[in-house]
């Protein structure tokens, strides 16, 4: 792939070295045809990577690197994003956005830049996550200013900020059938929001549940995810699984490390973070396996959700596992 | 034939036929010459003709005889009547003479055929008696033709004319009444003639010649007395003239010494001496260069070294051989020969680089001494830092000016472990030398910028340059006694610091003071020096080690930060090439469980702190703060993270070991709660990156 840097110091291989050994990868999105992955890292590079040549029977160890990388943003980028046709990338504040079309043919020019406005005076707060809800063609951007953002997909617009959490925002998930939007943020608190209205409907309190909270480790929530009636929660506290319409965890699974990112797939749960594994759990509470990985710490999972069923993984390290079987890893791409 | 038998031959085979008469009668009487029938002597007599003429005639009688007894026997009579026996007489008559004509035929032929071949012989002989007379025919003449076409030696001499001849030659050698008449004589006389006159003048222009010989060496005596009684006056000017030399610097003397001993050195130092010497009068005032060894044994060198080279090869071939049976005194011949193809040239050069010390008064020399191996064709360097009373200050910076180690990667990856010479490789395999490294303490290492700088190019190194000789030399000169030098003084930098740093203080230079925090309460409270054996069995390294980032030629050390309770560990990873390669943190803190930079985020981003942002710590040029910065930047974080750690035990915040004195905007950011370790001057407090 070629690197292009656009910070003015030339690195020399050592350095190059040294930059690769401190390097986490904190979000992953697909392309929409499934072919390609797109990778953020802690240096506010993007990469690109050709899935569909790693898995191919002839690849080889060149395949396994990215076809295009390129500064994308000052600060790290915390969250990627694919609509049907870009990528929105999040970095301090701002965001933008990159042609699928252009990004396969290696060319990293960006498409559009969206200012957030969520400038202080000393600094300028990151933008930790990003989800989509097409039943209103909205961009809900969740950050360091501890407030919602929601974004009008077709004009670029904000229209609206949901106020109400205490620290800044770690996840978001959206509930489509009901119109719902959940979050989940440092103070601890999951808040449950009416899209249409912009009002927190309901707010849970995780770490004030026994069966859940761990205070030694804080009451942060690092990861949500809903299927229905159902949500997955964790972070300081364990991880748990939450009946939405009663609001009480119905289980809770014994995984030591904080979780960063959980999700539902087909029957079952499958959540990352510190201990650098992948944990299988069951709706019981069960946890079914545990896969180890190379970074010692896992940031993002993706799934991919068309003809090339993988799962990519990846956190603190410069290599991003790659899963074509959820049992074991297959082989690991890396920047 | 019966008539055969009876002749005076050697009877061959008597044939006993029995029924004629002639036979019989002939056997048995004594007289047989009388009685013979002499059948051959009537063939004289005979005529051919006739004798086919009555053959024709008989042969045609016996038809008719024949044709009667048919006809008598067809009409009808007996067998035993009386014409029938008649005719049948006469048939045998008949018959009788047909046989005797074909022995006449027989006969005339035979003796016809012995008659051919009596005259066939005859007339071979003839013939082979004429093939020899042509034979000698045509050789006598060849050899008149020879004798014809001989020319003598003597007709290219050039004689003086005849009538030259008679009138100036005396009598005894013209003697004209012979030669006169005999043209061979006459030859002779005038070849003698010559042959006198040539004498005679050659003795006239050896005695010449010989005379003026003996006025000319008499004249060069004469002139060798005179020179060397210059000689003396001419050393005492010299020597007077030296307080003059030193005086206006220009040290003819000591120049044109090294100029004389230079022409012994081989090539390779040869031009490295002169490279050397032209960047030191051009450039560098403090570099100078010495020429040491023993000149005779150099000279006695630069007789054709074939003969020793032949010898190798069959005492190679002897050595094969005897392996079988004599293997007590195969080790030392094998010694000798790794002696032998290790030796070094007895001439070595020195350069001396001086540089400032710790103190600015006292000049630490870098003394390097060149060697060149003559059979591996390879330098080898070794050096030498005075003096080293200025050196022992601190424990841990052993290793820092250790002349063994001190010029190791002074280009990247120039270990200096290996000949850089291919060919070597062969050399060595003959003589069982296994690796060159065995012997680099005692020859010197020969790394590469060393080879580049004796005009030596070997094919590893870059295939861009396709200079050799002298030109390589100087492309390199600059830079390499640039790296030289600086090699020294972060050594010497280095070792200063870690005086400070073994007395638990870390040295932060003025300029630096901006990069942090007027108040760091985490102290420095252990630095030692380990070994690479160490430093590979600690358990927060395995990621460095696994990215092939630590070598056997890199120096390791171990920093212990403490503050309260808090113990944070720091190997240190220090490339010989410091500061143009950045020293490589990994680290590990116990305090209340032990965390490592591979378990906890932001242990991980403290060792990002100091490993990737060289450019802000590196300091002013060129960069001898960067150890310290570093080392001090790792106490302010260590600072940030224990003070903005939340402490819960029991489920309640209990008392904090570590009031929050820092400023910081936000302590947690981002998806793994980053704590803000970039310090802002001069507003002072922290922020993320």
């Amino acid at each position: 792939g070629s690197r292009v840097r656009l910070c003015v110091v030339k690195m020399g291989p050592v350095e190059v070295q040294f930059s690769l050994l401190h390097m986490s990868v904190y979000s992953q999105s697909f392309s929409p045809c499934g072919r390609f992955l797109a990778a953020g890292n802690n240096y506010g590079e993007i990469s690109v990577f050709s899935l569909s040549a790693a898995l191919s029977p002839d690849a080889s160890e060149a395949s396994q690197k990215p076809i295009l990388t390129f500064t994308a943003h000052d600060g790290p980028v915390f969250s990627l994003l694919s609509t049907d046709s870009h990528l929105l990338s999040a970095g301090n504040g701002e965001i933008s956005a990159w042609s699928w079309v252009e990004l396969i043919k290696r060319v990293g020019v960006e498409h559009l830049k969206i200012d957030v406005s969520l400038r202080t005076s000393l600094e300028i707060p990151e933008i930790n996550t990003m989800v989509l809800s097409l039943k209103d063609n909205s961009l809900f951007v969740g950050g360091g200013d501890n407030n919602i953002h929601m974004m009008d997909l077709e004009t670029g617009v904000f229209k609206s900020t949901l106020q109400g959490h205490s620290d800044y925002i770690h996840c978001l998930a959206v509930r489509e059938r009901e119109g719902e939007l959940l979050s989940g943020a440092e103070d601890g608190a999951v808040r449950i929001w009416d899209s249409r209205t912009g009002r927190s409907v309901h707010c849970v309190e995780i770490y004030k549940y026994e069966e859940c909270s761990r205070p030694q480790f804080g009451k942060w929530i690092g990861c949500l995810a809903t299927d229905s009636d159902w949500m997955l929660c964790g972070g300081g506290p364990s991880l748990s699984l939450w009946h939405l319409r009663s609001l009480s965890p119905t289980s809770v699974f014994p995984i030591l490390g904080c979780q960063r990112q959980a999700a539902f797939y087909q029957d079952l749960i499958l959540s990352v973070g510190e201990g650098g594994s992948l944990n299988h759990c069951l709706l019981s509470g069960e946890v079914k396996a545990q896969i180890p990985c190379t970074p010692p710490c896992l940031n993002t999972l993706a799934l991919n959700g068309t003809e090339q069923r993988v799962l990519t993984l990846g956190g603190s390290s410069d290599q991003i596992d790659v899963f074509t079987n959820l049992s074991y890893r297959a082989f690991s791409l890396s920047f | 034939m019966a008539s055969e038998a009876l002749k005076k031959r050697k009877p061959k085979v008597i044939r006993n036929e029995g029924g004629t008469p002639e036979g019989k009668r002939g056997r048995g009487e004594g007289e047989q010459d009388s009685r013979v029938y002499n059948e051959e002597g009537e063939l004289e007599g005979r005529d051919p003709k006739q004798d086919y003429q009555q053959y024709k005639d008989t042969c045609a009688a016996l038809a008719k005889l024949m044709a009667e007894i048919q006809e008598l026997k067809s009409n009808g009579a007996k067998d035993g009547s009386v014409e029938i026996e008649e005719r049948r007489r006469q048939s045998c008559v008949h018959f009788m003479m047909l046989k005797k004509l074909n022995r006449l035929a027989h006969m005339r032929l035979k003796r016809g055929r012995d008659q051919t071949h009596e005259t066939k012989q005859k007339v071979d002989v003839l013939h082979l008696q004429l093939q020899n007379l042509l034979y000698e025919v045509m050789h006598l003449q060849k050899e008149i033709g020879k004798c014809l076409e001989f020319k003598s030696q003597h007709e290219e001499i050039e004689l003086v004319s005849t009538e030259d001849f008679f009138t100036e030659a005396p009598a005894e050698i013209s003697r004209p009444h012979i030669t006169k008449e005999d043209p061979h004589q006459l030859t002779l006389a005038r070849l003698d003639w010559e042959l006198e006159q040539r004498k005679r003048s050659l003795a006239q222009q050896y005695k010449t010649s010989l005379a003026s010989k003996e006025k000319i060496e008499k004249g060069i005596e004469v002139k060798k007395e005179y020179l060397s009684s210059l000689l003396p006056g001419l050393q005492s000017i010299m020597q007077a003239s030296l307080p003059l030399q030193e005086y206006l610097s220009m040290p003819f003397e000591h120049v044109q010494k090294q100029a004389e001993v230079a022409h012994h050195l081989p090539p390779p130092l040869y031009v490295l001496l002169v490279q050397a010497n032209a960047y030191g009068q051009a450039s560098d005032k403090n570099l100078s260069v010495f020429i040491s060894g023993d000149v005779d044994e150099a000279k006695a060198l630069s007789k054709p070294p074939e003969d020793s080279q032949d010898d190798e090869s069959d005492s190679d071939l002897e050595e094969e051989q005897n392996t079988k049976r004599r293997r007590a005194t195969l080790g030392g011949q094998l010694d000798d020969k790794r002696k032998e193809m290790l030796k070094r040239h007895p001439l070595s050069l020195c350069i001396d680089l001086k540089c400032k010390g710790l103190s600015l008064c006292i000049m630490i020399v870098l003394h390097l001494f060149f060697y060149f191996l003559m059979n591996l064709n390879i330098l080898t360097v070794k050096t030498k830092v005075s003096p080293s009373s200025q050196l022992c200050g601190a424990v841990s910076a052993g290793e820092l000016l250790n002349p063994e180690t001190l010029l190791n990667c002074l280009y990247a990856s120039d270990h200096g472990r290996e000949t850089p010479n291919p060919a070597n490789r062969y050399q060595f395999d003959k003589v069982g030398i296994a690796t060159f490294a065995d012997y680099i303490s005692d020859l010197g290492h020969p790394y590469r910028w060393v080879q580049r700088l004796g005009g030596l190019q070997f094919p590893c190194d870059s295939p861009e340059s396709a200079v050799t000789g002298s030109a390589l030399s100087a492309n390199h000169m600059e830079s390499t006694m640039k790296l030289l030098r600086g090699r020294l003084q972060a050594r010497l930098a280095l070792h200063k610091q870690f005086i400070s740093l073994e007395h638990s203080m870390i040295p932060v230079s003025a300029e630096c003071q901006d990069l942090f925090p007027a108040k760091v309460l985490s102290r420095l409270a252990r630095w030692t020096t380990i070994t690479f054996q160490e430093f590979v069995e600690l358990p927060m390294v395995q990621h460095v080690v696994k990215a092939g980032l630590a070598h056997e030629t890199d120096l390791f050390f171990m920093a212990v930060l403490e503050r309260g309770t808090a113990r944070l560990q720091a190997a240190i990873v220090l490339n010989p090439r410091y500061p143009d390669a950045t020293p490589l943190y990994s680290l590990s803190l116990l305090w209340k469980g032990e965390r490592s930079g591979r378990t906890d985020d932001n242990l991980r981003a403290m060792e990002s702190e100091v490993n990737v942002f060289r450019m802000e710590l590196q300091g002013p040029r060129p960069g001898h703060q960067l150890l310290t910065n570093q080392l001090q930047r790792l106490c302010m974080c260590l600072d940030v993270y224990l003070e903005t750690e939340s402490q819960v035990c029991d489920g309640v915040e209990g008392p904090r070991e570590f009031p929050r004195e820092k400023m910081c905007l936000r302590t947690a950011r981002g998806p793994n709660r980053l704590k803000p370790f970039k310090y802002n001057h001069p507003q002072g407090f922290f922020s993320h990156r």
